[in-house]
């Protein structure tokens, strides 16, 4: 439980052009990792690159005590998952068989499932509260149903460590905070370190282990959400003046 | 669970039973007159007159609007999947124009020097043709993110390799014209037993190619970034789907010359009835409604105005061009194309 599951180190993120630079953190097992900053900071971009989407620019990243680079893509698709903003568009797919494709690093070169497969899709689909959405139509149900169907798919792929970009954005209060409870029991029952990017200060403030606040391309201050969230610094990482911080933020 | 796999079991054997009632249709009617008891009678006395008109026109032409129908559709269904884009397709996109241009240039070219061509030079001209297009494509695709505009630049590819090879026939002065020019609208007829041989070696062996791409097209349904992160080789299986969609249209248009719309009406058909686009089950009936949708495509062409023949894209487009349209406008709800 208290092995370092995620590290990176010196680590910077791009296309091309670098995007965030010189970024450091460690994620146990069973720890949750929020990063917070103004959009265009890059979030999104480093959340990419620790995922293997894009290509890293300098530094390291280590999974659970393998060197990143050195994974094959099922090795590294068994270790961790992903939850993206994109919102796929798809062609009479169930929503059972989008959780489904969580499994293709485990299967066979048919994709067919075994009944272990089988009963992990099933977990994972009542364990987001989507079981009753199992024959639906992917592309017919509602923003909050589809952001939950794909959490299933990303826990029934069985990770470690788990990365979600903004999962939280288009739910709402209720989905949202039985979103953030998913993601809790999964770090405290499975060890699972998850690593997440979102907006809403307070339910950040709530779920975090460690906040890394990320503005213009850095870290620009790393620590426990009692460090981080304290009127200073979040007046000036949201460039916000007293008068808005006073009325909005800290009632 | 198990409705789906009933339906998908039924699906098949309709389809299935189908093929052989196309097969047969085409086999056993045409304009020669013969009755349906000389033709049985035909095919197992060789060196009479039946013999001759169903091994070396009916049969091998029945066999290859069945194989090459499912050729395209494979075809179509790869680039549809590639693109993320239901309208997307050999005919469509110019590839089938490509590999036009190249055959009829080679053609020309043989013809001038008077040598024979094989099957294979002819594939291989089909080839280099219908991948340039797609190359073409590609770059725009890579350009221009908006599928939109990827069909417009593919429709201006078939135009400008459509006016080159009209431009090369019409210059070239050889008795293979007669052929070149029905063979350019596309065209069943004509076809021989070896031509089927070559046919049955290269269509079946690039469609148990993409069967055994089931699994990682299963992923790529979710979009590039989902595929990678479930473990796909993205990249690969990119190249994979291009050549294979790329080698599935140069055979055809080698053969029979561009036939236009079944690549992408028929995996929407076969989509429709199974009511899944899981491509384990997908792939095999998508070969077999293409073959179907040819089949049935080529009887009208041949037998509607009789002894008149049509040509078979003028037929496909009649049923295929709709199912475009139905497509479009259902999408219009959802989405902006």
């Amino acid at each position: 439980m208290t092995d370092i599951l995620i590290s990176a180190k010196g680590l910077s993120a791009g296309y091309g052009a670098p995007v965030v630079t010189d970024v450091d953190f460690t994620v146990k097992g069973g720890e949750i990792l929020v990063f917070i900053g103004p959009n265009g900071g890059g979030k999104s971009t480093l959340l990419r690159t620790l995922a293997g989407e894009l290509k890293k620019l300098g530094g390291k990243v280590a999974l659970c005590g393998a060197d990143g680079d050195r994974l094959s893509p099922r090795e590294r698709a068994k270790k961790l998952s992903v939850l993206l903003t994109d919102r796929p568009r798809t062609d009479r797919m169930t929503c059972r068989e989008v959780a489904e494709t969580g499994r293709y690093p485990y299967t066979g070169c048919f994709g067919l499932l075994s009944p272990e497969d089988k009963k992990a899709v099933d977990e994972a689909m009542e364990l987001v509260g989507a079981a009753g959405l199992a024959d639906r139509d992917f592309s017919a149900v509602s923003d909050g149903q589809r952001q939950r169907v794909m959490l299933a798919r990303a826990i029934c792929q069985e990770p470690e460590i788990m990365l979600l970009d903004e999962p939280t954005s288009y739910l709402d209060i209720h989905h949202k905070l039985i979103f953030l409870e998913v993601l809790q029991r999964l770090a405290a029952e499975k060890g699972v370190a998850v690593i997440l990017s979102m907006h809403e200060l307070e339910l950040a403030a709530k779920i975090a282990g460690q906040i890394l606040c990320i503005k213009n391309g850095r870290v620009f201050r790393a620590g426990t959400p009692g460090e981080v969230f304290t009127e200073p610094v979040l007046r000036e990482l949201f460039d916000l003046p007293e008068s808005l911080y006073r009325r909005y933020i800290n009632v | 669970m198990s409705s789906q796999k009933l339906k998908s079991a039924a699906v098949f054997a309709g389809l299935i039973l189908l093929s052989l009632l196309c097969l047969g249709l085409n086999v056993f009617t045409g304009g020669s007159g013969l009755s349906v008891r000389e033709a049985l009678d035909g095919l197992f006395s060789e060196g009479t007159t039946a013999w001759n008109i169903m091994w070396k026109i009916r049969v091998p032409r029945a066999l290859a609007a069945l194989l090459l129908g499912g050729a395209l559709a494979l075809s179509g269904y790869l680039l549809q999947t590639f693109f993320h884009n239901p309208i997307a397709g050999p005919f469509v996109l110019g590839v089938s124009s490509g590999a036009k241009l190249t055959v009829a240039l080679l053609m020309i070219t043989a013809a001038g020097a008077g040598l024979g061509l094989t099957s294979a030079a002819m594939i291989g001209a089909a080839f280099i043709g219908s991948m340039a297009s797609l190359g073409l494509v590609l770059l725009v695709s890579r350009r221009v993110g908006r599928v939109s505009t990827l069909v417009v630049c593919g429709v201006m590819i078939g135009y400008i390799c459509s006016a080159v090879t009209d431009f090369a026939v019409t210059f070239a002065d050889d008795a293979d014209i007669v052929n070149l020019r029905s063979w350019s609208m596309g065209s069943f007829s004509g076809t021989d037993m070896d031509s089927v041989a070559v046919m049955a070696a290269v269509v079946p062996a690039a469609a148990v190619c993409v069967f055994l791409l089931s699994k990682p097209i299963g992923a790529y349904r979710l979009g590039e970034s989902y595929a990678r992160s479930s473990g796909v080789r993205v990249g690969l299986l990119r190249a994979a789907m291009i050549t294979l969609s790329g080698l599935l249209a140069a055979c055809v248009t080698a053969f029979a010359g561009p036939i236009s719309f079944v690549g992408i009406a028929a995996p929407h058909i076969t989509g429709a009835m199974l009511g899944t686009s899981k491509p384990i089950t997908l792939i095999p009936a998508c070969f077999l409604g293409g073959g179907i949708f040819c089949s049935v495509c080529d009887l009208i062409a041949r037998t509607a105005f009789s002894p008149t023949e049509l040509g078979i894209s003028a037929v496909t487009a009649v049923f295929g061009a709709p199912v475009v349209l139905a497509i479009m406008l259902k999408r219009k709800r959802g989405e902006a194309l």
